[in-house]
Formats: C-alpha cells, sequence, structure tokens
C-alpha cells in the first residue's frame, strides 16, 4: 500500500488552475520538483489541511485525509519552507508547548536531537541563524510518532554542510519500518543523492512521476547542430533548447541514433527543458 | 489546548508584568481618585493587548500554518483565544473587584456589572475582527469597536438609572445574559471565519 495518494488533486488560484495526481510509497523518498508558481507547496499545503482543495481526494494510508483522527493526522510529521515555530521561545519552551500538542511527543528523542545538532535549548529561536532553525524544526518533526515526513523547501538557503546534516536526517528516518517521506526543493543536486522517486510539476501539473534511477537512465541531453532537427525522430525528441551557440535536445537515450554529442541528463536539465524549451 | 495557551503565554511574558502593573496602577487611581472609570477601562485595554499581541506574534512567526496542519482543529485553535482573553479579563476584573469594594460608597454597583460586561463584549468583538483582518487592519477595526464602547459604557453610566425607569436589577439581569450569548455567538463565529480562511 501506499503512504500517500494524490488523486487529481486541484486548487484553482484565479484563472489558475492546479492539478495533482502521484503517490509516495511505504519506505520510499519522493522528491517534488518544479519552478516557482509550479504548485509544489500547494499540494503540500492540501496535504497537511493548511489550504482546502477545491477538488480531487487525499489518501493517507488508504484513508481520506479530511476524514482523519487527530491522532491520525499527527501521523503526518512536516517541516514547513518557513518552519512556522514561535521565535520569542526558546528550545525548551516550544518543547513543553509541543508536548502538550502531540500525544506521541517523546521529550528525551527531542532533547537528544537538539543536543546532536548543537543547538542551544535557552536561546530564542529569534537568535537562530536559518540553518539552525531548520534544524529544530526538523528536531520537532522527528520527536514525535510519525509514518510520513512532509518536507517543504528544508535546504534552501542553507549551506553545503548543514544540507548534509538534514539530508541525513531524513534518511534516517525514512530507514524506519513503513515510514515515507515526501520533499520538495529546488535544490535537485539534494533530491538525485536522496529521493527513490521524482514527481516534476510544470505550470500546475505533474508532468513526471517516475522512479528517479528509470528517469535519470531515460533521458539525455544531445548538443546538435540546429540544422539536422528537421531529420530527426519526433518521438525520440521531448524537447528542443536553443542555447546561444548551439541547440540541445532532451531526448529518450534509446531512441535517439549514435554519433551524437551527448551528456547524462540532470533533474536541472529536465526541469530547464520542460520550461524553457519547446517541442521538435 | 494547553499546549496552545502556553505558547501564547511564553509568547507575551515579557509584557505580562506591564500589563498586570497597569491593571494595579489603573485600579490604585479608581481608590485614589474615588472614580471606577480608570478601573473599569484598564481591564478592557489590558485584554485586548493580551489577545492583539499574540496574534501578532503568530502572524510574524507564520505559527498558524503550523498549528494548522498539527491536528489540533478549528475548535481548539479559536477557543485557546477565547481562554487567553478570558484569563486576563478574569485578572482585571479581580483587580477592579478589589477597587471596587474600596470606593464602593462613591458607586453603583451597576458601575461594576456594566464595565465587566464590556470587557467580555469587547474580546467577543475583537477576536472575529482579528480572524477576519489580521492584526493590522483588525487593530484598527477594534480601536473604533472600542472607542464606540467606552462612550456607550459612559454614558449609560450616566444615565441609565434615571432616564429609562429601568431598576438596577433589570438592567444586569438582561446585560450580563446579553454578553454571555454574545460571547459565546462570537466564538461560533470566530471558528467560521477562521474555517472559511483555509479556502
Amino acid at each position: 500500500m501506499n503512504k500517500l495518494d494524490i488523486i487529481n488533486l486541484t486548487k484553482r488560484y484565479g484563472d489558475f488552475k492546479e492539478e495533482a495526481t502521484f503517490s509516495v510509497p511505504c519506505g520510499a523518498v519522493v522528491g517534488l520538483i518544479g519552478e516557482n508558481g509550479a504548485g509544489k507547496s500547494t499540494v503540500i499545503k492540501s496535504i497537511l489541511g493548511i489550504v482546502r482543495p477545491d477538488g480531487g481526494r487525499i489518501l493517507f494510508g488508504g484513508k481520506e485525509a479530511d476524514k482523519l483522527t487527530r491522532e491520525e493526522r499527527q501521523k503526518i510529521a512536516y517541516v514547513l519552507d518557513d518552519t512556522g515555530l514561535p521565535d520569542e521561545l526558546t528550545l525548551k519552551m516550544l518543547g513543553t508547548v509541543l508536548r502538550n500538542m502531540f500525544p506521541t511527543w517523546n521529550k528525551g528523542r527531542f532533547r537528544s536531537l537538539i543536543a546532536s545538532l548543537g543547538l542551544p535549548e535557552s536561546q530564542p529561536l529569534k537568535e537562530f541563524s536559518k540553518g539552525m532553525k531548520m534544524k529544530a524544526a526538523i528536531a520537532v518533526s522527528l520527536s514525535y510518532d510519525s509514518e510520513l515526513l512532509i518536507l517543504d523547501e528544508p535546504t534552501s538557503g542553507l549551506d553545503p554542510v548543514v544540507r548534509d546534516e538534514i539530508l541525513g536526517m531524513i534518511y534516517d528516518y525514512v530507514s524506519g519500518d513503513g515510514k515515507a517521506v515526501l520533499i520538495s526543493s529546488h535544490i535537485t543536486s539534494d533530491l538525485e543523492k536522496l529521493c527513490d522517486y521524482i514527481v516534476y510539476m510544470h505550470g500546475g501539473r505533474v508532468l513526471l512521476s517516475e522512479p528517479k534511477d528509470e528517469l535519470l537512465e531515460k533521458y539525455a541531453v544531445y548538443s546538435v547542430d540546429k540544422k539536422i532537427l528537421p531529420e530527426l525522430d519526433r518521438r525520440a525528441v521531448v524537447r528542443v533548447l536553443e542555447k546561444e551557440y548551439r541547440t540541445e535536445l532532451l531526448a529518450y537515450r534509446e531512441e535517439m541514433p549514435q554519433g551524437f554529442d551527448m551528456r547524462p541528463v540532470r533533474l536541472d536539465d529536465i526541469m530547464l527543458f520542460y520550461s524553457k524549451g519547446v517541442s521538435l | 489546548m494547553k499546549g496552545l495557551l502556553l505558547k501564547d503565554l511564553y509568547n507575551v511574558r515579557k509584557q505580562i508584568l506591564w500589563y498586570l502593573a497597569m491593571i494595579v496602577i489603573f485600579c490604585a487611581v479608581s481608590v485614589f481618585v474615588r472614580n471606577s472609570a480608570f478601573g473599569a477601562t484598564i481591564g478592557i485595554l489590558v485584554t485586548v493587548s493580551v489577545l492583539l499581541t499574540a496574534f501578532a506574534y503568530e502572524e510574524k512567526d507564520g505559527w498558524n500554518r503550523f498549528v494548522a496542519a498539527s491536528g489540533a482543529g478549528k475548535w481548539a485553535i479559536v477557543g485557546e483565544k477565547y481562554l487567553l482573553g478570558l484569563i486576563f479579563a478574569v485578572l482585571g476584573i479581580a483587580a477592579y473587584l478589589a477597587a471596587f469594594i474600596l470606593i464602593r460608597d462613591y458607586c453603583d454597583w451597576l458601575d461594576f456589572v456594566l464595565p465587566v460586561c464590556m470587557q467580555f463584549l469587547m474580546f467577543a468583538v475583537t477576536l472575529p475582527l482579528v480572524i477576519k483582518f489580521g492584526t493590522e487592519r483588525g487593530r484598527v477595526y477594534m480601536i473604533v469597536a472600542m472607542i464606540a464602547m467606552i462612550v456607550i459604557l459612559i454614558f449609560a453610566l450616566s444615565l441609565i438609572p434615571e432616564a429609562w425607569g429601568a431598576t438596577p436589577q433589570i438592567i444586569a439581569a438582561v446585560s450580563i445574559p446579553a454578553t454571555v450569548a454574545l460571547a459565546v455567538a462570537s466564538y461560533f463565529i470566530s471558528v467560521a471565519i477562521y474555517d472559511r480562511k483555509r479556502c
């Protein structure tokens, strides 16, 4: 069974309509990528109950999300992009607050996590750096019993050392039985290291939802002379991107003929080709 | 709800002493000048200030989104703010009662009942406004409502027994249940406003 199923989830903002369908399998890390305004945060807010979608279904462990009890809802841990934690409180105070909000709150685990992350207990969060606040938010999310961890841009604006620490914590979490992670990020290099599946959203829609390794194996980026474009098989070429000194193609490896200048695709390339490129 | 309340109390912890000091000072002034108005109004000001401060911190922190995702539920999330207002209203009322007892020879007992009702009415008006419009705009609308209510309070205190022919007992018998009913209605309105904001 999937830990999370998103089925035709729709949300309208004026004329702009978002629609998403994808799943988060048990034991998997699913990366949600897309440019700004693609709809990633809206999907995450809908799952967490922060906004009400206009249509579609969200199933957590097979149960409709809007019918989850409080205890079931709290099996979904989360880290928001701006953390949402009260800046005036110290971690000690925050622990007291959250112990009274989450019945499965583990005080010992929380203290152990903040100690291992080198976070001060008695300093207000407003005096923390951005990286420290994000580490605190992750420590909070890991301090009560959950089955699904959802993170919205957890490593944005952080240095590589802190990012690596955070990715390590996420990896440790999903190693537990029956857990799963959904992580939204612009830093595709992090997702390439961590994720099992990639969901790519563009213009409010899910364009790709595939295992990461298959995705990166399926496509490649080719540099070609613009003049040969009419000779290429349209079924092989996904997108064409005109650059200053060359033309690049995002194409299916197995469909493209040999002999072209080719490099492996990165997640960045997929986003760039879909947002800036055109069909052949 | 306990966790939510603790969070707000922690947030306003630096201002609590100031609020308590203002309550004590204003009530003391009421005693010294033998005029209930000071003690009567400070409770209103403190209750509303605490609520506005709590909301302002939440908006700044983005806490609204965190708590919405926590499974706390709209009834508890909104109810906690009413509980916070009630706690500070009770503190203000207790101090005002102490002052009132000392100056009761110079006042009518309605001078106690009506301001207490106004205090609850004030946060019954404030909370839906702030939940609907946010702290900045809600504060403006609340000030307008507060000025109107203070004017009504002063006017009513001076006019009601003589001009209306109503006995204080009748006035109290109407004011107290009306205040309770309005406060309860305010809670349901606030929950509905909060729920609609999720859209």
